[in-house]
């Protein structure tokens, strides 16, 4: 399943190198991170670590494959 | 106000958590409160307010503030407060709880010791929470328990255990939640019935007044408009906030500083960490970015880490200046969670593949003076296999592995480890783990391993006696699966010489070493039928410290005594071995699986004897191997519960393929012949073949009992009358076993006497076997006997004393509810006398032996021996007992 979750703010290098499985992109006032999640596990490690690196997750969907 | 222990005194008994471990005491510390700390008063009142509901929720995201309000609003109440920091390793309810009633003791709440402590790691005894709610239900003044991180604990198991304390504390328990997840407990419930206090993300945040009052206290002041747009950008929260303040302090123009963030697009937390981190000097920044891969540390560990010995001052200075350092007393530190998080990617980032190394250092630093599941886990996190192996095995933590309780907590560590990498010690960690699964095949393969390794350092160095002692226990071990007495012996007698070996000291500190020893020791000469010796060192494994880490081999030894005393013929003591065995695995919560097998096996054969057979059925059926293949004792105890069962139940053909049945191991075992041999005749006999029953038995009379009163049973049956009462006389003493064997042997008796014509000896015999039988509950040697035991009991009045109770049948199939009036059944029941009766009477109204003596006008004396013969009667040792058979019976 491929996912694209948005976060608040612009992410840095650093930081989104804690996602290496992820692609991101930065727009205007939001960061986006996008790519294939393996099961529901994966998501909900995600969402946890996203929490744990005090960062916000404003929107998450899957896209059509 | 500040320290709520000086409300009481410190922990009680000094004591470990159920996987052995001591307690971390800075899990039981309030978190210090910055000097910079903001006290808010609206949540201080809100939490004040809580007090009055049984939970309260502190909900919000990392460094949201949730534990320094936590912890500042519980340094200033004017009782004791519990506070229990969670940890990961507490997934498991034990030792959660055993954290929880430690976080009571250490506050000086004062927790009866009735309550207990959960021995288990992975599981509590229901019993033990009713108690701890009951406990705590019962106080004038609700105890107040804060659990903070509690996201850590994501157990829907430690869920439903917090609510039923809770519930049933009712008012004696306060608790509060402190986590960044909801936690699983029916939170729609208690906002229904209006008793949850919550405080949530959006009032944890700052207002812009509270912001600009924080700054204050950095020496930035805020103008209203900056103070607004600061907690826009931070959405009022904490942790950027405070790092904001930092960033801002170290910057050479504060304002502008903070007007540029406001404008900017970063996030938050990521952005300004960075900045705060660039601006410390070079060694403190490589500090940070080290320590970030261990939980806590101190500046010795830190040390460790960096390579350099700066370690303290800069620890301290960081403190001091709040940023990123917390201190958790004793001089252990942390990072704050959030920062640890951050910094990591910044390791893995600047200096990739260091963390590895970093793991390996800890691992090292943390053997020399940590505790043994936090260096196991950095050495594996390190790969460094040999060593986190060697550690283990040096600790002589080997049998914890073995012993179950840990088998978990330590194994884990060495899931990834890959078998052609392995030196000794984890040669040796893998032959445990293959003994655990009983794969003997594969943990021999890796024990020799291991052994010719160690065999190949001819230095004798003194250091390679734990590794060497490590290897005699999985040897033994190893000879107890294979059935194998002889090598059993030798590497226990090795292991005894290893031993000396050893500081007592380490020795003493894992008691299950030695029980497991003598346990599988015990096991193996089982097996070979050297039962005198097996029972001296299964006797010395029941008596080893009853420390929660030996409950298993100590199990485990009570099952093969008991299997010992059923083959003798003494099924009631065998009962009591298993029940204690049993009520201490459930007084521990033991989970199921790790409960004794063979103590079970050895009930349902004393139900078999008994009569009792459909609970025979269930016992066996619970106690059916699931994966791996069970050791010799264990399956040759399922044969033969399993053929005496299919015996009584007529199924003859079925109970011969049973005990056809082999068992592999290396050498025979006498009495699992035996057995097979008894059933074969039993079969003959039961078919009408006297003569194969004779055969089968083979012709030299035999001076174990079960075998003689087969044989003597068989040539009875075969027309030899003489010959059967020849081999019975020639069994003397304790020869002549057990109420089992020595009942069956009367009645063969009785027989031989009623087919010589004698009918007076015939009916004495049988009565005698009866009574004799009754104790025990034995009622299958008489509905094996056949029709001439009716013939010579007689029927109609004035006959021997009740024997057609034998005929009475428990009422209804067992179910669980009625399994114990089953069980005590009266098998029969001698006529009270009329002053029996009376004294039973009075015994049921409660009164005393004088009072008794005294309102029948007799002496106390002539009371107490009517007691005995009642006692008798009725097959009971106790007057309670005795109460209720009577009212079972309707004597009263």
């Amino acid at each position: 399943m491929r996912y694209e979750i948005r976060i608040d703010g612009h992410l840095s290098e650093t930081l989104a190198g804690a996602f290496p499985e992820l692609d991101h992109v930065v727009t205007p006032d939001q960061t986006l991170l996008f790519g294939q999640i393996v099961d529901e596990a994966h998501l909900y490690g995600l969402l946890a670590r996203f929490q744990s690196l005090g960062l916000l997750v404003v929107e998450m969907r899957r896209l059509p494959e | 106000m500040a320290d709520p222990r000086s409300f009481g005194p410190e922990a009680s008994i000094p004591s470990a958590d159920p996987r052995g471990d001591p307690f971390l005491s800075t899990r039981f510390s309030l978190p210090a409160r910055p000097d910079t700390f903001l006290r808010r008063d609206r949540l201080v009142a809100h939490l004040d307010r809580g007090l009055s509901v049984p939970l309260t929720l502190i909900n919000g995201s990392a460094g949201a503030g949730k534990t320094l309000l936590a912890a500042d609003w519980a340094a200033g109440l004017r009782q004791p407060v519990a506070w229990l920091t969670a940890d990961g390793t507490d997934e498991a309810p034990g030792v959660f709880w055993a954290y929880v009633l430690e976080a009571l003791r250490t506050a000086g709440i004062r927790v009866s010791e009735d309550v207990g402590r959960p021995a288990h790691p992975g599981s509590v005894d229901h019993a033990l929470l009713a108690r701890l709610a009951a406990d705590l239900g019962g106080r004038a003044r609700p105890a107040v328990l804060v659990v903070d991180e509690f996201e850590r604990v994501p157990s829907a198991e430690i869920a439903e255990q917090l609510q039923f304390v809770l519930h049933h504390a009712a008012r004696g328990m306060r608790l509060v939640l402190v986590t960044r997840t909801e936690p699983l407990l029916p939170l729609h419930r208690y906002r229904a019935a209006g008793s949850i206090a919550e405080i949530r993300g959006a009032e944890l945040a700052f207002t812009p007044g509270e912001a600009a009052t924080l700054l204050d206290s950095h020496g930035l002041s805020l103008t209203g408009d900056a103070a607004r747009a600061l907690v826009e950008r931070t959405r009022g929260w904490a942790a950027g906030l405070r790092l904001c303040a930092l960033a801002a302090q170290q910057s050479s123009d504060p304002e502008t500083y903070l007007k540029e963030f406001e404008a900017g697009q970063s996030t938050v937390a990521d952005f300004l960490l960075a900045e705060v981190l660039k601006r410390q000097p070079a060694q403190a920044q490589d500090l940070l970015l080290r320590v970030s891969v261990v939980e806590r540390f101190r500046p010795g560990l830190a040390d460790a880490l960096t390579g350099r010995t700066d370690g303290e001052p800069i620890i301290s200075r960081l403190h001091r200046e709040n940023a990123f350092v917390e201190h958790l007393g004793r001089s252990w530190y942390r990072l704050h969670p959030l920062f640890a998080e951050i910094l990591r990617t910044h390791l893995r980032e600047r200096r990739p593949g260091l963390e590895r190394e970093l793991h390996r250092r800890a691992a090292r630093w943390l053997s020399r003076c940590g505790s043994l599941p936090e260096t196991l886990a950095h050495g594996a996190a390190a790969g460094d296999w040999e060593f986190t192996a060697r550690t283990l095995v040096d600790d002589l933590a080997i049998g914890q592995l073995l012993s179950g309780l840990r088998t978990e907590a330590l194994g884990r560590p060495f899931a990834r480890l890959a078998p052609e990498t392995a030196g000794p010690a984890a040669s040796i960690v893998l032959a445990a783990r293959e003994l655990c699964r009983r794969d003997l095949r594969r943990g021999l393969t890796h024990l020799q391993h291991a052994q010719r390794q160690l065999d190949a350092d001819t230095t004798d160095d003194p250091g390679l006696a734990p590794a060497r002692l490590s290897c005699a226990l999985l040897e033994v071990l190893a000879a107890r699966l294979a059935g194998s007495p002889l090598r059993a012996e030798q590497a226990a007698k090795t292991a005894g010489e290893l031993q000396g070996l050893i500081p007592a000291e380490r020795l003493d500190r894992h008691p299950e070493l030695t029980a497991l020893l003598l346990t599988h020791l015990g096991s193996a000469l089982v097996w070979a039928g050297r039962f005198d010796e097996a029972r001296s060192a299964l006797s010395r494994a029941v008596r080893c410290s009853g420390s929660p880490s030996t409950t298993l081999p100590r199990q485990d030894a009570l099952g093969h005594l008991a299997l010992i005393d059923y083959l003798n013929g003494w099924p009631g003591q065998a009962e009591k071995k298993v029940l204690t065995a049993m009520g201490e695995a459930q007084r521990l919560g033991l989970p199921p699986p790790l409960r004794t097998g063979i103590g079970r096996l050895v009930l349902a054969a004393v139900a078999v004897d008994r009569d009792e057979l459909d609970e025979a059925q269930a016992l066996l059926e619970e106690t059916a191997p699931h994966g791996g293949a069970p050791d010799p004792v264990e399956a040759a105890g399922r044969i033969v519960a399993t053929s005496r069962l299919l015996l009584a139940r007529g199924q003859v053909r079925d109970a011969l393929r049973t005990v056809r049945t082999s068992v592999p191991a290396e050498v025979v075992s006498p009495w699992v012949e035996e057995h097979a041999a008894l059933v074969a005749s039993a079969g003959h006999l039961a078919e009408g073949r006297p003569e194969a029953a004779v055969e089968v038995l083979g012709h030299t009379p035999a001076r174990r009992p079960a075998r003689a009163v087969a044989a003597a049973h068989a040539r009875l049956a075969a027309g030899a009358g003489g010959e059967a009462l020849g081999i019975l006389d020639a069994l003397t003493g304790a020869d002549r076993g057990g109420p089992a064997l020595t009942v069956r042997a009367t009645l063969v008796r009785a027989q031989a006497a009623d087919q010589a014509g004698d009918l007076t000896t015939a009916r004495r015999l049988a009565t005698q076997a009866l009574l004799d039988a009754r104790r025990e509950r034995l009622r299958r040697p008489f509905l094996e006997a056949g029709p001439w035991l009716r013939r010579v009991l007689g029927t109609g009045a004035g006959l021997p004393p009740a024997w057609d109770l034998l005929a009475v049948r428990p009422p209804g199939p067992p179910t669980p509810g009625n399994r114990t009036a089953v069980r005590h059944q009266a098998l029969v029941v001698e006529q009270l006398s009329e002053r029996e009766r009376d004294v039973l009477q009075r015994l049921a109204q409660m009164m005393s032996t004088d009072e008794i003596a005294a309102d029948l006008y007799v002496s106390v004396n002539t009371v107490k021996t009517h007691l005995k013969s009642v006692f008798r009667k009725l097959g009971v040792n106790r007057r309670s007992d005795a109460v209720r058979r009577a009212r079972e019976l309707r004597l009263l």
